[in-house]
This record gives C-alpha cells, sequence and structure tokens, in this order.
C-alpha cells in the first residue's frame, strides 16, 4: 500500500529526509548530487575538514535519537568505542532489517533515495574511524537491496567509497548484506549473529557492540532513518537539528509510518512530538478515520508497543518521552490505527501470533511462552476462553519478561496482549462469557 | 533428589599424586611472597564468601553450599544463558539476573533465596514443563534427569496449561548416530549437546533447526552424529532427549550400584563409574578427573562395559592327554606349583616363563614378578598392542592412549621384565627361548594369545598353565585354565600413560570358584613357598609403596578411597 507519494509535506517542518521522494530519478546519483547530495561528506573530508570527534560532537549536540526504536542517544552510542581498541578494526552496521509490524520508513528511505542512506553511512562510519561498513537488509527488500547494490555501485564509481576518498587518506567499503527474514535478526546482536553467518540469535549483553560486535570487534549498529539523519545535521548544524521538535530530548525531524483503519495511510514526516491525533485526522496526514468510525485502539511504536486506548491518545506528542509518558512507546514510530469495529482479542491474537513465529527459541520463557500466549488467544478469540483465562494471559506475560530473558522480544511479545487484557478487559470477559465477539464481526486487523 | 551424574555427584575421585619424577630435591622455600588477594569476596544470601576468581557464578554459590539450579550451564561448555533456570537477585540490579552470565566481581551481592527468585525459578520450571511430554514412567533418563530434579526442587507442581503439547512426529526415538538415540519432544533446548560436538568434539554434528517453539536439535542434514565421544552428547543432555542405544531400557538408573573405576580401553586411565545391579554391568560412564579425562569418555572405552560380562571359564579345566576334568582351584594351583618346582628342581630357574599382563593391575603384576624373584626366575615379560589411538580432553590438554591396554607402564614398573640372563615372550615366539612351564596370568595379554601361529610356539612348553575369563586359543591350548575375573570383580590399580597411579574398586564378587587374579597369583605363591594367605591388594600396595621406585605414594589414603564428591561440587574442590 506504501508508496511514494504516501508522503506529504508538514507544515511545521519542511520535508528534510523525505525532501527528494516523488522527484524524477531520486535514486540516481547524479540527481542526488543535482539536488546538493554528498556535499556534507565533501565538507566533512576535504578543505580542512573536520576531526571525526567535531563530527561526534555535533551529532551529540543535535540531541539525535536512535530511530530504530530504543530512541538511544546516537552521539553518546558512538562515544561507547573504546578508545583503544586493541588493534581491532571498528565496524558500522546499518540495520536495515525493518520488520516491525507497522513500520516501513526504512524500505521508503532506501528504496527512493539511497545516496541519502549511503551519504549517511560515511559520515558516521568516518565518525567512529571505521574502515569497513556494512547495510544488513531484510531478505524480502529485494528491490531495496536491488536499488541499493546499484547506488553503493555509483558512489564508488563517484570515489565517495574506497580508498584515498576524495583525496584524503580515508578509506571505507560498504557491503549490502541481505538477511533471510527473521524479525529477531532486527535486534543488535541477533543482527550482528546473522551478519557474521550464523543463527539469528541475540547475544548475552554484556559485552554490548560498541564493544563486541561484528566478529567480536567494536561495532556501532544504527537505524537506516538515524544514519540519513546525519547528512542534516552535518549539512545545516546542530543546532537546526536541536531546534525541531517538542523539546530539547526529542529532536529533529521524524518519519511516522501510519496504517490501521485512517483514510489515508502511509509514511508522514513530521517535526518529532507531532500530536497522535494531528496524525490521524489532520488534513496534511491521516485525513481522519475510515468510514467515519471511531478509535478503540492505537499501537504507538510498532507491534512492540502497548496499546493505547482512545483516551489516552489525546494528548499524546509523538516523541519518545512523550509516549512513555503514556505508558507506551515510540519505538519505530509505527502508528497502528484500529477502530471501534475491530475485535481487539483477535488483534492481540493476530499479533501474538507473529511473535509465537519469530521467537528466535534459544530462551525458555520466550520459546515456550510466546506460542502458549497464542494459543489462550486463539481459543478465545473461538468461543471456548474460560473465566480464569484473562488472569491466565496478565500471569504468562508477567512470566516472560523483564529479566527473564537474554533479549527484549519477550518484553515486546506481551505488549499486545497484556495491554488488551488490562485496558480492554470487558470485551474479553464478554468474548468467554457470550462466546463470541462483543463488536459482532470478525474483522481481520490491518497491520500495515 | 536423584543424583545428576555431569556434576560428578556420588562419583568417588581418586587424589592422584603425581609419580614423583627422579630424585630431584624439593625446592628451597621461595620467600614468602606478598599476599596477593587470588580470590574474590562474594556475599550470598547477606553471607560473605571467598571464591576463587576464574570461576562462573553458578560454581562459586556451589562451593558456598547454594546450590542454583540450571539446565543449559555445564564447567566445561560456552555460556550461554538460554535456559533461564539459575535466576537470582544482583543488588543494584532492577531485573533479575541469569546466574550463569553474571560475571563474578569482588563485592558481589547476590541473593538466591527470595520470593521473586522462587517465582522466576518456578515461572522457567513451568515453561519448560508445558510441552515437555512428562513420560517419566516410559523415558530412560527418568531417575537421573535433572528436569525431574528441578521441576521437584524448585517448580511448582500445578500447571495451567491445557493446550495440545508440541510434537516432533518424525523427530522421535530416531538414531542420530551409532550409539546415540534422539527424541526431540523431551528436548528443552539447552543446545549442551550442540555445543559438545562444537567446542570438545570439535566435529560440530548436532544444530538447531527452525525457530521459536518449533525449535530442535538434529544433525546437518545427512551425517550421523558419529565422532569419537559421541555418547557424551547423551551424557550433557539433561534430560532424555538423547540416550545412549546401548544402555537404553536395560535398567532402571536408581537401582544401579556406582561403582569408581578405570577404563580398560587405553593407557590414558579415563576414570569411569561401573554401574552394575545383580553381578551385571550395564554401563561405564565418565567420571569427573580434570587432569585425566575431565568429564568425558571415549565411545570405544564406555561400550567396553559389556565385555566384562562375558564368561566363558567359570571353572577351573585340567588337561591331561584327551582327557579334561574340572578340578579345584587349588588343587589345580598345586598341580601348577608342583610343575614349576619340578622344572626348577630340573632343569634351573630359567625353566619357567612368568608372562604378566598389561590388563592386570599393579598389584597383580607386582606379586608375579615377587613370586619370580622367590624362586630366582629371570624370564619374565609383559607385552601390549598397540591399540587406538584413543583421543580424551582433559581440562587443559588432549591426551592420547596408543596401546591397547591399561597397565603396560604399571606392569613394567614393578619389574615385569626379563631379568638377568632371562629372556620374555619374544625370545619364546622367535623359538629363542624355550620355556618348560609356562604361567600365562591373563590369558587375554594380546593379540599374540589369539594367534593360530603364535600360539603353537608359546605351546611347546612342557606345561603351560594359564588364567582367563574368556576362551581363545591359548587356553584351547593349555594344560591348567584357572578361572579368573573382570576389572568389576577385583580391585587394584593402573599406572596411566601420565604416571598417575589409579584406583579401580570392586563392584562385585566373581561367581566361585573363579577367583580374581591376585587371587590365583597369591595361591600359587603360597603353594611355592612365597607370601602370606592374608595379603590383599592393600598388603600389595603398601609393599609397592615400600619397594617400587616412584611409587612410594601409591598406597596413601587418596589412592585407597578416593575422594567423595558432595552432591555438584566442581573440580577445583578435592581434586588433585
Amino acid at each position: 500500500m506504501l508508496s511514494s507519494t504516501g508522503s506529504r509535506r508538514t507544515p511545521e517542518v519542511e520535508r528534510v529526509l523525505t525532501a527528494r521522494i516523488g522527484r524524477k530519478d531520486s535514486r540516481s546519483i547524479d540527481t542526488y548530487l543535482a539536488d546538493g547530495g554528498y556535499a556534507a561528506w565533501k565538507k566533512v573530508l576535504t578543505g580542512g575538514g573536520w576531526t571525526p570527534q567535531q563530527l561526534t560532537e555535533e551529532v551529540k549536540k543535535s540531541g539525535l535519537r536512535g530511530r530504530g526504536g530504543a530512541g538511544f542517544p546516537t552521539g553518546m552510542k558512538w562515544g561507547f568505542i573504546p578508545k583503544d581498541t586493541k588493534g581491532k578494526p571498528i565496524y558500522l552496521l546499518c540495520n536495515a532489517d525493518e520488520s516491525e509490524p507497522g513500520t516501513f520508513k526504512d524500505r521508503l528511505l532506501m528504496e527512493e533515495d539511497p545516496h541519502q542512506v549511503i551519504e549517511g553511512i560515511l559520515l558516521s562510519s568516518y565518525a567512529i574511524a571505521c574502515r569497513d561498513a556494512y547495510l544488513y537488509i531484510r531478505g524480502e527488500f529485494y528491490e531495496g537491496a536491488r536499488i541499493l547494490n546499484r547506488a553503493v555501485e555509483e558512489a564508488y564509481a563517484k570515489g565517495f567509497l574506497g580508498e584515498k576518498i576524495l583525496g584524503s587518506s580515508y578509506a571505507l567499503d560498504l557491503t549490502i548484506h541481505r538477511g533471510a527474514g527473521a524479525y529477531i535478526c532486527g535486534e543488535e546482536t541477533g543482527l550482528i549473529e546473522s551478519l557474521e553467518g550464523k543463527r539469528g540469535q541475540p547475544r548475552i549483553k554484556p559485552p554490548f557492540p560498541a564493544v563486541s560486535g561484528v566478529f567480536n570487534c567494536p561495532t556501532i549498529v544504527n537505524n537506516v532513518e538515524t544514519l540519513a539523519c546525519v547528512v542534516h545535521i552535518v549539512n545545516r548544524g546542530a543546532d537546526w537539528f536541536a531546534k525541531i521538535g517538542r523539546n530539547e530530548k526529542n529532536t529533529g525531524p521524524k518519519l511516522y509510518c501510519l496504517s490501521g483503519h485512517v483514510n489515508r495511510p502511509g509514511v508522514y514526516e513530521a517535526a518529532m512530538g507531532l500530536p497522535l491525533k494531528e496524525l490521524i485526522f489532520g488534513q496534511e496526514y491521516g485525513r481522519g478515520m475510515k468510514d467515519g468510525r471511531g478509535i478503540k485502539a492505537v499501537i504507538p511504536g510498532g507491534a512492540s508497543a502497548n496499546m493505547l486506548t482512545a483516551a489516552e491518545i489525546e494528548d499524546c506528542p509523538l516523541d519518545f518521552d512523550g509516549v512513555a509518558a503514556k505508558g507506551s512507546m515510540l519505538g519505530s514510530a509505527a502508528i497502528i490505527v484500529i477502530n471501534e469495529d475491530t475485535c481487539i482479542v483477535d488483534a492481540a491474537r493476530n499479533l501474538s501470533k507473529f511473535f509465537s513465529h519469530e521467537s528466535c527459541g534459544q530462551c525458555t520463557p520466550c520459546r515456550e511462552g510466546t506460542p502458549w500466549l497464542y494459543k489462550v488467544l486463539d481459543r478465545i478469540e473461538s468461543g471456548e476462553g474460560r473465566a480464569e483465562d484473562l488472569d491466565l494471559l496478565e500471569r504468562i506475560c508477567n512470566q516472560m519478561a523483564n529479566g527473564m530473558t537474554i533479549c527484549v522480544f519477550a518484553d515486546a511479545a506481551i505488549a499486545p496482549p497484556l495491554s488488551s487484557v488490562r485496558k480492554f478487559r470487558e470485551e474479553y470477559r464478554h468474548h468467554v462469557e457470550q462466546k463470541r465477539c462483543l463488536v459482532g464481526a470478525k474483522t481481520e486487523m490491518a497491520t500495515a | 533428589m536423584p543424583r545428576r551424574r555431569e556434576d560428578g555427584d556420588g562419583d568417588r575421585l581418586s587424589s592422584n599424586p603425581e609419580a614423583p619424577k627422579g630424585a630431584a630435591p624439593p625446592p628451597p622455600a621461595a620467600p614468602a611472597p606478598p599476599p596477593a588477594k587470588d580470590t574474590f569476596t562474594v556475599v550470598f544470601d547477606g553471607r560473605p564468601v571467598e571464591v576463587p576468581k576464574n570461576v562462573n557464578l553458578i560454581e562459586a554459590a556451589n562451593l558456598a553450599g547454594i546450590e542454583i539450579p540450571h539446565f543449559c550451564f555445564h564447567p566445561r561448555l560456552s555460556v550461554v544463558g538460554q535456559c533461564r533456570m539459575c535466576l537470582v537477585e544482583i543488588e543494584g540490579m532492577p531485573k533479575i539476573q541469569a546466574a550463569c552470565t553474571t560475571p563474578l566481581k569482588d563485592g558481589l551481592s547476590v541473593k538466591t533465596t527470595t520470593e521473586r527468585v522462587r517465582q522466576s525459578r518456578a515461572a522457567t520450571m513451568e515453561f519448560l514443563l508445558i510441552n515437555h511430554p512428562l513420560d517419566c514412567p516410559i523415558c530412560d533418563q527418568a531417575g537421573e534427569c535433572t528436569l525431574q530434579d528441578n521441576s521437584f526442587g524448585y517448580g511448582n507442581q500445578l500447571s495451567e496449561y491445557d493446550e495440545q503439547k508440541r510434537q516432533y512426529p518424525s523427530f522421535d526415538r530416531t538414531p542420530i548416530g551409532p550409539h546415540v538415540i534422539a527424541d526431540m519432544t523431551r528436548c528443552i533446548q539447552c543446545t549442551r549437546c550442540i555445543r559438545f560436538c562444537q567446542e570438545i568434539a570439535g566435529t560440530s554434528e548436532l544444530t538447531f533447526l527452525d525457530r521459536g517453539g518449533r525449535t530442535l536439535v538434529w544433525t546437518h542434514a545427512g551425517k550421523p552424529l558419529a565422532n569419537e565421544w559421541s555418547a557424551c552428547a547423551a551424557d550433557v543432555c539433561p534430560v532424555g532427549a538423547l540416550t545412549a542405544r546401548e544402555f537404553r531400557f536395560r535398567k532402571r538408573v536408581w537401582y544401579l550400584e556406582k561403582t569408581p573405576s578405570v577404563c580398560p580401553g587405553c593407557n590414558i586411565g579415563c576414570n569411569i563409574s561401573i554401574e552394575s545391579k545383580d553381578d551385571t554391568v550395564y554401563r561405564f560412564l565418565p567420571r569427573l578427573n580434570p587432569k585425566v579425562n575431565d568429564y568425558w569418555l571415549c565411545d570405544y572405552g564406555r561400550f567396553l562395559s559389556e565385555s566384562l560380562n562375558l564368561r566363558d571359564v567359570e571353572k577351573v579345566s585340567l588337561r591331561e592327554g584327551s582327557k579334561v576334568s574340572t578340578p579345584t582351584v587349588p588343587v589345580a594351583i598345586d598341580r601348577i606349583a608342583r610343575e614349576i618346582r619340578a622344572a626348577l628342581d630340573s632343569k634351573g630357574p630359567a625353566s619357567v616363563l612368568f608372562l604378566g599382563s598389561a590388563h592386570l593391575s599393579n598389584e597383580e603384576n607386582f606379586l608375579l614378578r615377587k613370586l619370580a624373584d622367590h624362586l630366582q626366575c629371570p624370564n619374565r615379560d609383559v607385552v601390549v598392542d598397540a591399540g587406538g589411538p584413543r583421543r580424551i580432553k582433559s581440562q587443559t590438554e588432549w591426551l592420547k592412549g596408543e596401546e591397547a591396554a591399561a597397565n603396560f607402564r604399571g606392569a613394567r614398573d614393578m619389574g615385569m621384565t626379563p631379568g638377568p640372563g632371562g629372556f620374555g615372550l619374544e625370545a619364546v615366539l622367535g623359538g629363542k627361548g624355550s620355556p618348560d612351564v609356562l604361567f600365562v596370568a591373563d590369558a587375554a595379554f594380546g593379540a599374540a594369545a589369539n594367534d593360530g601361529e603364535k600360539v603353537p610356539a608359546l605351546r611347546r612348553a612342557r606345561f603351560l598353565a594359564v588364567a582367563a575369563r574368556t576362551e581363545n586359543a591359548l587356553t584351547r591350548a593349555a594344560d591348567v585354565v584357572l578361572p579368573a575375573a573382570s576389572l568389576a570383580e577385583k580391585e587394584g590399580t593402573f599406572t596411566n600413560l601420565q604416571g598417575r597411579v589409579q584406583k579401580f574398586e570392586r563392584a562385585f564378587l566373581a561367581p566361585p570358584p573363579v577367583r580374581a587374579h591376585w587371587e590365583l597369583i597369591l595361591l600359587l605363591a603360597n603353594a611355592l613357598g612365597y607370601g602370606d594367605r592374608s595379603w590383599t591388594p592393600s598388603d600389595l600396595r603398601a609393599q609397592i609403596a615400600a619397594e617400587v621406585k616412584g611409587y612410594a605414594r601409591a598406597a596413601e589414603p587418596g589412592i585407597e578411597g578416593g575422594l567423595l564428591l558432595k552432591k555438584g561440587d566442581f573440580p577445583w574442590k578435592g581434586a588433585p
């Protein structure tokens, strides 16, 4: 359903990350250069240039927080690379394994403006003194991988990649690596394992990737959108970037993936902190609910985020701290809108099926708990639920999270069932007692 | 609670003193080093305990007498932290932590008894059991199953799981190699077997297939689990997912008696536990000794266990011309003694050859050599066949055994080599020496004893007496065959390739009239005027300690009884 035209100019902020999307031949290096592309790269590398430390400081000053889901300050992450790597190389790994249900922003960036992503990788690699960078793209993004590979070739041909880049002593190689289609490989250590050719299973932390990542060498893992932001921080300055957004802790332009029962789903760029209701109802954005139906719930940050009720979204700014204050998370900024005609049990069941399918299987609580959650939800949905199932759901969820597993997959997997059973308990109870859905019709939840 | 075998529970561990090398003077007393602290202070439930720096938190807790339940952790395998059973609270950490992945540091404060810890462990147990078939009554692991133990110890006895349990229709009760049968419905996905094959065997036959709740362990396509130590994968399996084909369904493990012993397969001398019931050996299991076989045992040695039950020679046979009679052992011994005495009297001390064996203990070879000394007979010998090579990984290095018997070194140390002017087996086989009487203490001493071309050379002796358990060409040719015991039916010591003197205990008594080799040799010695009827292997060890160079410590209590490891003890405690 996504097309490049799904992105719209926002009134508060000019389109930055998506400025070139919709332009003819936006993928080619010629139009990218014509639009001022690789200016940041030239600025950093030539004519006096910037030191890596300067670049890192600039990113720190911008307040850029990771766009992949956790919202960790990017500059600070770069600073975790040990001063003395004991001769080990440093790697940059661009996480393009965009697989959170409801998320489709990185795909847009990679497919429509690949050189912006590559320039972001170049700049970030330089900042952390990386010689070899990788971009791990999810296996299903065949088109994206093809486009990126061609763009990388173009960048080599123009001398932006390779040895002695732009006459400097800096050298960088970039490899596009396709995954095989596993959600868990989006978790940064699972991503690293997979990149190394192993089974995609998250690693025990610590050590964190900045100390021991790809091939046990210091590694920075950044999201596609995060890296794209770096281009504009260099071009227009940290101060410009920091001024965008609701406050100094939530800065910059942001891509929001809007899906579900809205009139106009798509990727929208806006300043960090766009009110959630504005995204759903604004003329520039979602243009309201389909068929004028009411809102039952909104998942604000991809399938891993707790559902919010219609009441909770009233004054919810879409930034990291704003959504966190509502007891959910911005995550990958995938806003899934669920209308009042949707069966919430079915919605939770649908998401639980996903998580049950995608658990890597190494930790007991997640391996065994995710299918159990699905089975209980499926039972309730098909009219065979029991009164005690609601408490059982909560108990299973509580037994899976908060340190019970190596990675936070289990914490994500419990979000849909736990938040829905707590917030829509009456609907669940109705399901159990009446053996059928409160909303009358069983509807499939539209996710992305 | 049943014991866990991989932790060395209930096993005995010999404290094996290194045989002193030469007569090097003790090193001069070094000045006292500055008191550098080589331990961490870890606080367990409020109680500070000093623990070594290089251990895992689970092991450290064990030293403090605290059991942290676990499945995937194994002291010799990499830490993966995925079973989530060893959960504890660490002061300063908001979330519950896996003990196995928590780095040890000074001042670490660990809580293992809080309600949150109890609940978390019970949660993991519940998750592990929801898809487990709970078919313990028909599972061969029952009784030595960590899942059973931890369920009793840390689980809630009830579960609300009411769904269809997971099945692996084409992955149950299937041989995945010559010795291991896999049943994935019982697997708890701890990956110990995978890691054993990767990290110890180095062969990587096993892997995870699929993911999530459908994850299973299997071999890489088309490749069987057929490394030299494949049954160790069944040893490290905490549940009944991998079991050893040879032992499966032969005996409920709680009936088995464990006897510390030493593998007879080669000169590495892996420490084993003979598991027997009603005078039958059911299996060998590796017995923890970090300096020798650590937690491991090769398949070749392990499956020699069944050979201990073989017995062709159940009573004496005395052949006179074409007449075969079955006198009692003392009568047969007297007859041998008479023949020896006659040979010595008529043809001198070099007319008798005493052949020891690399399969016999130090005590037995020692006694035989002492008898030869007593008779002033210079002809004594011991031989060994080349075997293997067998390999086993100790905690620190690979050991390689290239002899087909366990005690060639010890037998030689005991003096079973031709004395001045004497000859040995090679001379007999080469026609250069021809004893009037040949006494073979172990008819299975080597391949020559069943070699149709070599046995006639031995038969050239006027009188041939052998002790034997199984029939071969030599026993068929002998004048007297004495019924002798198996390894399980006697005690003694072997000296391995490292010079480590290791004791094996008696698991059960041989059925009369079968006697241990040392009893037969002692009876013969008595009949020839040497030794005391009351001598036991322990008396002989005392004599060895007094007389044999390098064996001064062979009679020490550590050798004598072995050290009993408490449940879950790990090697640095009480180990040599």
